[in-house]
């Protein structure tokens, strides 16, 4: 009965935990936002390697900032076939091709969301609220049920990453290494509610 | 929802098998001038042009080749090229690698065929659904020199003095889907593929051209190993 007891108490702490229990809210650093808020990605390609649930696919994944502020992800195979070109602009969201197996409701809502936070959509124009949480400082813009936030280091020396959660759990982050914005060398996105990894790696074209 | 993406990651490899099979084995195969291809005379002898395609196509045995690869966004004004190597040995080998702008290995053997990209492998077995089975039964077409009877594609063929030109659409939705059509350029001196452009519904094309070809040269397995 006791570890019964014990094991009720353990699951009950466990799903009521939450990944931002310890965030302090503090005033938010102007200077701060202004230096490291990701900015618009610039017109790049990536070699891209995705990871799900134990399968793995990779392929090639260009950026394109359009002429009229638009941005563009295309993503093809390396032989060229293309799997899907979303358009972003002005806070819409535009499916201008995508293949069959691909065009279900929820991938293309997964697929959204990774790419708005990636390329930094929601910090742009945005008013933020920050909080401390041990040595990082977080940067939130508030969405419909998510937080959007860039991650700094406690003195604004550099960016750490850009993480989506809801009010408890973290669900993505976003890791960048090399060059920060607006040329990120390499792009890591990871899901934490369940198994998915973007890997991407800047190339130059010839 | 992530068993969307796993549903589809399997079938992903659809374009890319029939990309490996239409370059490297129709490699092996393959009036007034026809107003879609200026230059070109459309073939009415369709029948010779298949029993003579077949019987050059078994004389290949083995192909060493660099390839150029431009694919090109039509709608984002964007061209992305590639290169690298290719090789096949006949009857079921073959081996594509990308050099520049970025590394990227597949090769096919048998029934299997195995996928490097960063240090990560991949490999798939082609009897695992339908799809590859489809893709099994276009392999073979082609192997055999008879792609022109395949069910997957119609076909319709064209020559000047130098090539003829294998223009073929898919007949199966799941190959629609991919392509509007695919364009072999053959070669008429050894039947050898000059270049394949792959048309997308979309408007974007991809064109693969083949360079400093060498036919029947001896090819180790070993470079095909999975």
């Amino acid at each position: 009965m006791r570890y019964l007891l014990f094991s009720g108490v353990c699951i009950v702490c466990f799903c009521c935990s939450s990944d931002y229990r310890y965030m302090h809210a503090i005033e938010a650093n102007a200077n701060c936002i202004a230096n490291l808020t990701p900015k618009k990605l610039n017109t790049s390609w990536y070699h891209a390697s995705v990871d799900v649930v134990g399968s793995h696919i990779s392929g090639l994944l260009l950026i394109k900032n359009m002429p009229d502020s638009s941005i563009r992800v295309v993503f093809t195979s390396e032989a060229g076939v293309t799997f899907f070109d979303f358009g972003f602009a002005d806070g819409n969201f535009k499916v201008h091709n995508i293949i069959g197996q691909l065009n279900k409701k929820p991938v293309i809502e997964i697929l959204r969301e990774d790419f708005e936070l990636m390329l930094g959509l929601p910090f742009q124009e945005a008013s933020f609220q920050s909080w401390t949480m041990n040595d990082e400082v977080f940067y939130g813009v508030k969405q419909k049920n998510e937080t959007a936030y860039f991650i700094t280091t406690k003195d604004c020396a550099s960016l750490r990453r850009l993480e989506l959660g809801s009010a408890r759990k973290r669900k993505v982050s976003v890791l960048i290494s090399g060059q920060s914005y607006p040329s990120p060398e390499k792009i890591e996105l990871t899901h934490h509610t369940f198994n998915m990894n973007i890997n991407l790696s800047r190339f130059e074209k010839e | 929802m992530p068993e969307y993406f796993k549903r589809f990651i399997p079938q992903i490899n659809l374009p890319w098998h029939v990309f490996i099979i239409i370059t490297s084995f129709s490699s092996v195969l393959s009036s007034a001038a026809h107003a879609q291809y200026p230059g070109y005379n459309s073939i009415t002898d369709v029948s010779s042009f298949k029993k003579k395609f077949a019987t050059e196509s078994a004389k290949v045995l083995s192909i060493t080749s660099d390839f150029k690869q431009d694919k090109i966004l039509t709608a984002l004004t964007e061209t992305i090229t590639s290169s690298g190597k290719f090789r096949f040995k006949r009857s079921s080998k073959v081996r594509i690698e990308y050099v520049k702008p970025f590394a990227y290995l597949m090769i096919m053997n048998g029934d299997k065929i195995l996928v490097r990209h960063n240090n990560k492998e991949n490999t798939i077995n082609v009897k695992s659904n339908k799809l590859f089975q489809q893709v099994n039964r276009i392999m073979i077409d082609c192997v055999q020199g008879s792609i022109l009877d395949s069910k997957d594609f119609t076909t319709k063929v064209f020559e000047n003095d130098k090539e003829y030109l294998l223009e073929m659409t898919p007949s199966s939705k799941a190959l629609k889907e991919f392509f509007q059509i695919i364009v072999l350029s053959v070669d008429r001196s050894d039947y050898s593929v000059n270049s394949i452009k792959m048309n997308e519904p979309t408007g974007d094309t991809t064109t693969i051209s083949f360079m400093n070809k060498k036919l029947n040269e001896l090819i180790s397995d070993a470079v095909f190993a999975l």
